[in-house]
């Protein structure tokens, strides 16, 4: 949309990965920004405006959940947590701050750039598109979802994620198929990303997020969306 | 209806081999019926040979009385003819039995061995229809035994049975008519009402005792028992990890002992195990610290390695040669040290399996077409065998994948060009994936090693892949943490064979495996080595096709 380049926040304490993540990024037509300390997070995500923010999970002041938790109180802005720990509880405890992805170091610089280009793909689609699912009309092209003409304000990957599965309300997809054409990855990768999204996008969209009625789980194979229009 | 006595048996045993407290309220009344039958057995027989021996005393010695009394009587008499006589004997006999009750019965007969009298005479009885009950042996007896009494115990018939009585028999001189036996007929009626009564007091009262038994040994049993069952329920709460559990203890007895000892035992162990725990999450943090420090710099050098390595076309050879080394080293640095840290969490307990159903027949194909750029590289063609069956099964999709490649990876790396073999069976409780190649082979003392730590085998086969020797040890903790197993099978200049045997549903003991490890299908890897050798077209598996070094890129 825009014929600026995207911009970048790289928020983390090693100076050393910051600076090599900034060389990469430049050299792939990104602008970087860079923060070290979790206490100026906040303040550095206002003044540089991000269209990403890289964030590490381990940061000196505050912690890199508390960042995200922050950061997504205020803004949409998609957020990829860089974490050393592959493990379950981490992992999951960073995308439920927030994080839209993850990336566990030691990373390629190929999968980082692919990882960012997934996340500002959607900015480039521009295809005027309505869509209804149960009481919720999506506007594809004006990135707005509302129900009853209350907005409701979603995530970029949030939003991915519904219409993902407001396209094609017959068809249930399974967790793979969305890491795919949502997050952009092309092999097989954590299916806890879609699950702890799912739980989050219902917590916005549903009446009740326990009894969800538009993003319905089918046991054993995947997610749809709901059939019955009306509440 | 016929099956129910059989059930309800078949329960006894259960309970008795099952309960102590059954087993012991068992024997003891078992036990105690047998003393109390014998006991009552001996008793009854003392006090009925008791009773029958002093009421026979008292009426022989009646009887003697009365006899006597009637040979006086006899003997002063005057009587001369026969009308006097029988006179004499019935007045004997309302004599003998004063008030004419049925005390006792009398017969006066005339004896047998008397000679021709005289005069004529009636035998007189004051029961005439109770004479068959006076034995001809008695008769005899007495008539023979001249002054002296003889005795017989009878069966009197009376009314609806017989009742057990005493005859006393003995000879009197009746003045005139000669020689007369004198019986007396008495019934132990009486008696043997008491007897029956007494009998029935001590059956009764033996009933009442091991019943009384019974109840003290439930009692005594359950003071017993319930701290045994109570110490039982706390060590299988121990047992699942709750260490907090304990025992109560109430006052100084041997149960209380028991307690206490256990208890002490239980925070001894809660000790132990507490200060391990603490000792293995200080070891894993500090793994895992290690691990996240090395991986920010790590990070740093493989994206600077990345970059050069991008523009070695630009550089002179030494440093572009040099860019790759470094970029291939890392490559391994880092599998590593995830390996290194897969492993730690293993130790550490850490491990989760996410586990969902997935088709093993689907990832195993997956997994050897993944593998097709290492095969093509190696010339190793690798067979695929799905079996027939289906062979869904409750897996953590990442971990198993993860088994496969390793394991695939490996048989191509040690097939030396010979055919290496996948196959997949499935019976009902467990889905089970063989690898088999026919290189240089195992021993089968490296075959149970292979799954050691950093081990290598034959110096010889040398590691071209770049594996950290952590991924067979990995692919079986990776297995057992499925409930499954990881085995490895091999003979030199054979070839070896790894099989993954996983149960189908999550929690499922294995108790046997589909296949077994050695089997190989010699002549279908055969058959298909001539079909290759003959026209290198491959089969219609695409990882088992012969490399085509025209388009090595890209794979599923």
């Amino acid at each position: 949309m825009t014929p600026m380049r995207p911009r970048i926040l790289v928020i983390d304490d090693d100076t050393a990965l910051a600076e090599m993540i900034g060389i990469v990024l430049r050299a792939e037509g990104f602008e970087a920004t860079m923060c070290a300390d979790g206490d100026q997070a906040l303040a550095a995500f206002r003044s540089a405006q991000p269209d990403v923010v890289l964030l590490d999970v381990m940061l000196p002041g505050m912690d890199g959940t508390q960042v995200c938790r922050l950061v997504r109180e205020e803004s949409n802005v998609s957020i990829i947590m860089l974490t050393a720990k592959s493990d379950t509880v981490d992992v999951v405890k960073g995308l439920e701050s927030g994080a839209d992805d993850y990336v566990v170091k030691p990373f390629k610089p190929k999968e980082l750039v692919a990882r960012i280009r997934a996340r500002l793909r959607h900015t480039q689609e521009a295809v005027a598109e309505q869509l209804t699912v149960g009481d919720l009309e999506i506007d594809v092209t004006g990135h707005r979802v509302s129900r009853g003409g209350e907005p409701i304000s979603l995530t970029p990957l949030e939003f991915d994620l519904l219409v993902a599965l407001a396209r094609k309300p017959w068809q249930v997809f399974s967790r793979e198929v969305l890491l795919e054409r949502v997050w952009g990855y092309r092999h097989s990768a954590d299916t806890r990303l879609v699950n702890v999204h799912v739980q989050r996008l219902r917590s916005k969209i549903e009446h009740d997020p326990e009894n969800p009625e538009i993003v319905l789980t089918v046991r054993g194979v995947g997610y749809r969306a709901g059939v019955a229009p009306q509440p | 209806m016929t099956r129910s006595p059989l059930r309800l048996l078949r329960r006894a045993v259960r309970a008795w081999r099952t309960s102590l407290r059954v087993k012991v309220i068992g024997s003891t009344i078992a036990v105690a019926l047998v003393a109390l039958v014998l006991v009552g057995t001996v008793m009854s027989a003392t006090i009925r040979d008791g009773i029958f021996d002093q009421r026979v005393n008292t009426l022989l010695l009646e009887s003697s009385r009365s006899a006597s009394i009637a040979q006086s009587t006899f003997n002063a008499s005057t009587a001369s003819n026969g009308t006097q006589v029988q006179q004499l004997l019935n007045d004997m006999m309302s004599a003998l039995q004063p008030g004419g009750s049925s005390d006792h019965d009398i017969f006066l007969w005339r004896s047998l061995e008397a000679g021709p009298a005289s005069i004529s005479v009636n035998d007189i009885s004051t029961a005439p229809e109770r004479g068959s009950t006076i034995s001809d042996r008695l008769r005899a007896a007495v008539v023979g035994g001249g002054d002296e009494q003889h005795w017989q115990s009878v069966a009197i018939p009376v009314a609806g049975g017989t009742e057990p009585g005493v005859i006393v028999g003995s000879t009197v001189e009746v003045p005139v008519a000669g020689t007369f036996e004198l019986y007396f007929l008495y019934s132990l009626a009486p008696e043997q009402q008491t007897l029956t009564f007494i009998q029935q007091v001590l059956a009764i009262s033996s009933v009442l005792l091991v019943g009384l038994l019974g109840a003290v040994t439930w009692l005594v049993t359950r003071q017993v028992v319930r701290p045994i069952t109570q110490a039982a329920s706390v060590a299988e709460r121990l047992a699942d990890g709750h260490l907090d559990e304990r025992l109560e203890v109430r006052g100084h007895d041997e149960v209380a002992t028991l307690g206490s000892s256990f208890n002490a035992m239980a925070a001894s162990l809660q000790d132990q195990i507490e200060q391990l725990a603490a000792l293995s999450d200080v070891q894993r943090r500090f793994v895992s610290d290690v691990s996240h420090e090395l991986r920010t710099p790590l990070t740093t050098v493989r994206m600077a390695s990345d970059l050069i390595y991008d523009s070695r076309a630009t550089l002179p050879p030494a440093l572009g040669r040099s860019a790759e080394l470094l970029a291939m080293q890392l490559d391994r640095f880092q599998s590593l040290l995830d390996d290194l840290l897969e492993i730690s969490r293993f130790d550490a307990g850490a491990a989760i399996l996410d586990a969902e159903r997935h088709d093993v027949r689907a990832l195993v194909e997956h997994t050897v077409d993944g593998m097709t750029p290492l095969s093509e590289l190696k010339g190793v063609p690798v067979l695929v065998d799905l079996g027939e069956r289906e062979a869904t099964a409750d897996i953590d999709q990442v971990r198993v994948e993860r088994i496969l490649r390793n394991l695939v990876a490996n048989a191509i790396e040690h097939a030396d060009g010979t055919v290496v073999e996948v196959t997949v069976r499935a019976d009902h409780r467990a889905v089970a994936v063989r690898v088999r190649d026919h290189g240089v082979g195992l021993t089968r003392e490296q075959a149970t090693h292979v799954f050691d730590r950093f081990w290598r085998g034959d110096p010889a086969r040398a590691r071209t892949t770049g594996g950290t020797g952590l991924g067979l040890s990995i692919a079986q903790e990776d297995a057992l943490l499925h409930g499954g197993r990881l085995e490895a099978w091999g003979r030199p200049q054979h070839g070896a064979a790894f099989m993954l045997t996983l149960p189908r549903r999550a929690g499922m003991p294995l108790t046997s495996s589909p296949m077994t490890i050695t089997g190989s299908n010699v002549e279908k890897a055969a058959a298909f080595l001539a079909s290759v050798g003959s026209a290198p077209t491959g089969g219609s598996h695409g990882p088992a096709t012969i490399p085509d070094l025209a388009d090595p890129e890209e794979q599923p």
